[in-house]
């Protein structure tokens, strides 16, 4: 368990923070800028410039005491064994890849084999070069392959894909899902991008205005939590495995508590993966169509109706044993007669991710 | 017709005294570079007193200073058993104050292109100050250490009113060139004045053209 315990006066407000996160799997800390999330990352890293000032704080990794104002403990940052991944992935001018991603390594004593995550980071070819020849996907890369090879004991993340266009951020997604899934490390990820949350996250901390608002496992949180449920492009997870793969059409069957089916290659039979779909693209009817071009049609009974900010309705629904959000207007609320406890059927597109 | 001793000497002047500026020098621009104390503009302005000031000040308080009955002087005859005035160990303290500038802010400057950034990456990669310094922040500032020694250097060997005040011109000892070429002009001996001006004038026209096309950014500033 990670025990994070921080109350810090800043310029224009206090950071009053106090969490624990799993030691295993990706939190994200969700904020609007400003709410606190680098000083937060600073703090845990050490780098902060605190001197001359009050800072009451205890953080604990796994029994290990990093920060604690009562007993004056505050580790340097060099021994804390917390990598960090910046924005602007501050590889050293001066040193080739290779270079780079041994500083590390070279000086923990670290069991990783540099060969084994520079296959999996696909960097071989670059090791030679110095990062101003590498695009800025690929320096994020070696920066995170560097992190790892200090043989963190957390991993920060912060923003990580913010400096980078679109096609370097889809590309880079599969990368941290690598870390997460080949080893075991828990990570801290800073974002502010509701998609890569909703992609990324195990747990979640939400932050506003220097405090923690909320916390807990995403799959309750994209439904509960305002700060979510209000950001433009809303969405919510379903759970699933792979049932059924139907090569000629290009579709997965899977099952989430009903049978669905969605767009999706390179999977494989029995795989967990995490649907992501969009609130807006949900739609409810009474009836199963017989003439939709949308292929999944479910059965959910309505639990909860809620009014959105932007003047629409947010129907709550179960899916078997989880959860669906749908957007709709007042007037289709109204001719549809919705309720709570009432049968329907809702109608949506969906997109797979691999978790 | 041209003496050797005086060019030996302000080669040798300005050999101790660049190496001596790099080793006062580097720590004290590594502290302005990092701090963010109260004292850095106050320290700031003292370095770089000798950009303003008329050497014939500095000259004048450093004359003081040295004699016998000075602050150093003083405690200089106390633990050498020499004095310090007009020797060149006298020399060699004047010419280290007046070209501090010219060392402390090109270095002072490279560290701050440096930034905390990358020492702060490489922090979290287990290395602790002197390893960052040693390994990112010095490799990454070699152009501001060819600036700095090539400046402090130069300036050293143009120095005049420093020299003339303290040193007493004596030959083979505190004799360096601009005060020859400035004994030459005096009894109107022309030709050996050029000889020794031209020599000057082309050392430091190559010195600026080798600093200059390293690196604008690093060059004193006021």
């Amino acid at each position: 368990m990670i025990e994070v315990n921080y109350k810090h006066k800043l310029n224009n407000f206090l950071l009053d923070i106090s969490f624990t996160m799993p030691d295993k799997g990706i939190t994200v800390l969700f904020g609007p800028s400003g709410s606190g999330k680098t000083s937060v990352l600073n703090l845990m890293s050490g780098l902060g410039n605190d001197k001359n000032k009050k800072i009451n704080s205890r953080f604990i990794i796994n029994d290990r005491v990093i920060d604690d104002s009562i007993n004056r403990i505050k580790i340097q940052p060099w021994f804390r064994n917390i990598a960090y991944v910046f924005q602007d992935h501050r590889l050293f001018p001066h040193m080739t890849t290779k270079q780079n991603i041994l500083f590390g390594y070279n000086r923990c004593n670290s069991e990783l084999r540099p060969e084994v995550l520079i296959e999996k980071f696909k960097i071989k070819e670059l090791l030679e070069h110095y990062p101003e020849q590498l695009s800025g996907g690929q320096k994020q890369r070696v920066s995170m392959v560097r992190a790892l090879l200090s043989q963190p004991e957390l991993l920060i993340l912060d923003e990580p894909l913010a400096s980078l266009d679109y096609t370097s951020r889809q590309e880079l997604l599969p990368y941290i899902e690598c870390i997460h899934k080949e080893l075991d490390i828990p990570i801290i990820y800073v974002s502010h991008d509701i998609k890569e949350v909703l992609r990324l996250a195990d747990y979640i901390l939400i932050m506003d205005k220097g405090k923690i608002v909320d916390q807990g496992d995403i799959a309750d949180l994209c439904i509960s939590q305002p700060l979510l449920t209000q950001q433009e492009g809303a969405s919510f997870i379903l759970e699933a495995r792979v049932t059924k793969i139907i090569e000629e059409d290009k579709l997965v069957q899977l099952d989430c508590g009903e049978t669905i089916l969605i767009t999706a290659e390179s999977m494989r039979l029995n795989d967990k993966i995490r649907v992501l779909i969009h609130a807006r693209d949900v739609s409810l009817c009474l009836s199963p169509p017989q003439d939709s071009s949308i292929l999944n049609c479910v059965p959910i009974c309505v639990d909860e109706i809620q009014a959105d900010e932007n003047g629409k309705l947010r129907v709550i629904a179960k899916i078997g044993k989880q959860t669906i959000v749908s957007l709709i207007s007042h007037r289709s609320a109204r001719q549809l007669n919705i309720k709570k406890g009432k049968q329907m059927y809702a109608q949506f597109k969906a997109t797979a991710m691999i978790k | 017709m041209i003496e050797l001793s005086p060019i030996l000497v302000t080669l040798k002047l300005a050999t101790i005294t660049t190496l001596i500026l790099l080793l006062i020098g580097t720590p004290l621009a590594w502290w302005l570079s990092n701090t963010s104390s109260k004292s850095k503009v106050v320290i700031e302005s003292i370095v770089a007193l000798p950009l303003v000031l008329p050497p014939t000040v500095l000259g004048f308080y450093l004359l003081l200073a040295l004699s016998p009955d000075g602050f150093i002087g003083h405690f200089w005859l106390y633990i050498s058993n020499t004095p310090l005035s007009f020797s060149f160990s006298g020399l060699v303290i004047g010419s280290v104050l007046y070209s501090m500038p010219f060392v402390v802010q090109p270095l002072q400057a490279s560290f701050e292109m440096v930034g905390k950034p990358l020492q702060q990456a490489a922090n979290t990669l287990g290395a602790n100050s002197f390893d960052t310094f040693k390994n990112i922040v010095l490799p990454l500032s070699k152009r501001g250490f060819l600036v700095a020694i090539t400046l402090g250097f130069a300036h050293t060997v143009g120095e005049f009113g420093v020299v003339l005040m303290i040193g007493g011109n004596i030959p083979e000892v505190t004799q360096v060139l601009s005060i020859i070429i400035y004994d030459h002009v005096e009894v109107l001996e022309y030709t050996q004045a050029h000889y020794y001006s031209i020599g000057l004038l082309v050392f430091s026209f190559i010195v600026l053209f080798v600093t200059y096309s390293f690196n604008r950014k690093l060059m004193v500033r006021l």
